[in-house]
């Protein structure tokens, strides 16, 4: 067996979205089973199906260093502090 | 009303519908213990379609083959009539072949079944996708836009299935066992002379058997020995296995029979 990632998309602007996973002998098998296990009740309109062999990965070690970097998320939180600070001190 | 409809149409449309029905019903009895869970869930879609096929047919007959009824899905008709037809507790009633009447208990012969079946099927709807009864044409016409999908999905697995050695071997020796009740499918019905007079069939069924054998033989890459189109019987016995099915399928029926559903 392998294992598919299954993928739907409604028709219109939405994007394809992650529905679930599957597994299956081949890719014909996985079309006709992901059809009655994931659009039973016409969830989408598109079915994408990646066997997960096929999947670039970057594992958690891969990604986790920059998980320490506060500086990225400029969430403008401490420009807004030293502003209002800035003006307090230019008050009085 | 109009269109062709008499005791013999009535004949003719009700086998179909009672091979429909057992057929669905024992697909969905693997439903929970087919071999895994994406398979499961096709299984018991393929049967429930089945028995959709059955209860518009069941309403053709309900309704005396009306072509002003809505029997798509069976709601123009009263589910009482349903019933008495689909639970009919009278084994004299009923007209199913033996094929779908027997108990597959290993899932090779349930895939090998599946297929059959369903390879017939599509013949048998072809034959009545014109028919003077117009009911029987528009309930042709919705059973291919599911058929399809379960040639496909019967297909899907014998590709896998047949070329591995363990798996190969059960699915040829479930073949063997199955032929001589699958050709049965063929035994001409009681009122097919009738339908295929009054333009309801476009020939008899069994016109359309050696090409379905042949169908068969590509498929399984087997030299079958040679089939004989058996002695008709009109489809009025039952098999040992049908009074057990029937059983089971009334068995919430009986816990009660005064009960109203």
């Amino acid at each position: 067996m392998k294992r598919y990632e299954v993928f739907l998309k409604k028709d219109g602007r939405d994007e394809y979205r992650h529905a679930g996973s599957l597994d299956a002998p081949d890719d014909e098998l996985a079309l006709v089973l992901a059809r009655e296990t994931y659009l039973r009740r016409a969830e989408g309109d598109r079915l994408w199906l990646v066997n997960r062999a096929h999947l670039v990965v970057g594992d958690t070690d891969f990604v986790a260093p920059n998980a320490d970097k506060p500086h990225r998320h400029n969430d403008g939180a401490r420009i807004a502090e030293r502003r209002r600070r800035l003006r307090e001190e230019g008050r009085s | 009303m109009t269109g062709p409809w008499n005791a013999d149409i009535r004949e003719f449309v009700l086998a179909f519908a009672d091979d429909e029905h057992l057929m669905g019903q024992q697909h969905t009895e693997w439903i929970g213990v087919a071999p895994f869970l994406e398979e499961d869930l096709a299984f018991s879609s393929i049967g429930q379609d089945e028995l959709g096929h059955a209860t518009t047919l069941y309403a053709i007959v309900a309704s005396d083959g009306d072509p002003d009824r809505d029997i798509g899905t069976g709601a123009g008709v009263d589910d009482r009539r349903l019933d008495a037809l689909a639970f009919d507790p009278d084994p004299l009633r009923w007209r199913s072949s033996h094929l779908v009447e027997a108990v597959t208990d290993d899932w090779a012969h349930a895939l090998v079944r599946h297929w059959l079946y369903d390879d017939a099927e599509q013949l048998r709807w072809e034959l009545v996708a014109d028919s003077t009864l117009e009911p029987l044409a528009g309930a042709a016409t919705r059973a291919e836009r599911e058929e399809w999908f379960h040639r496909r999905h019967a297909d899907g697995l014998l590709d896998v299935l047949l070329p591995t050695p363990n798996a190969g071997d059960r699915l040829r020796t479930a073949l063997v066992d199955l032929m001589p009740l699958a050709v049965g499918l063929f035994d001409p019905v009681a009122g097919e002379v009738q339908a295929v007079a009054s333009g309801v069939a476009a020939a008899p069924f069994d016109t359309r058997m050696s090409e379905w054998v042949d169908r068969v033989r590509n498929r399984f890459g087997v030299d079958l020995p040679t089939i004989e189109t058996p002695t008709p019987t009109g489809r009025t016995t039952r098999s040992e296995a049908f009074g057990p099915l029937l059983s089971r399928m009334r068995e919430v029926l009986d816990l009660d029979p005064a009960a109203i559903w």
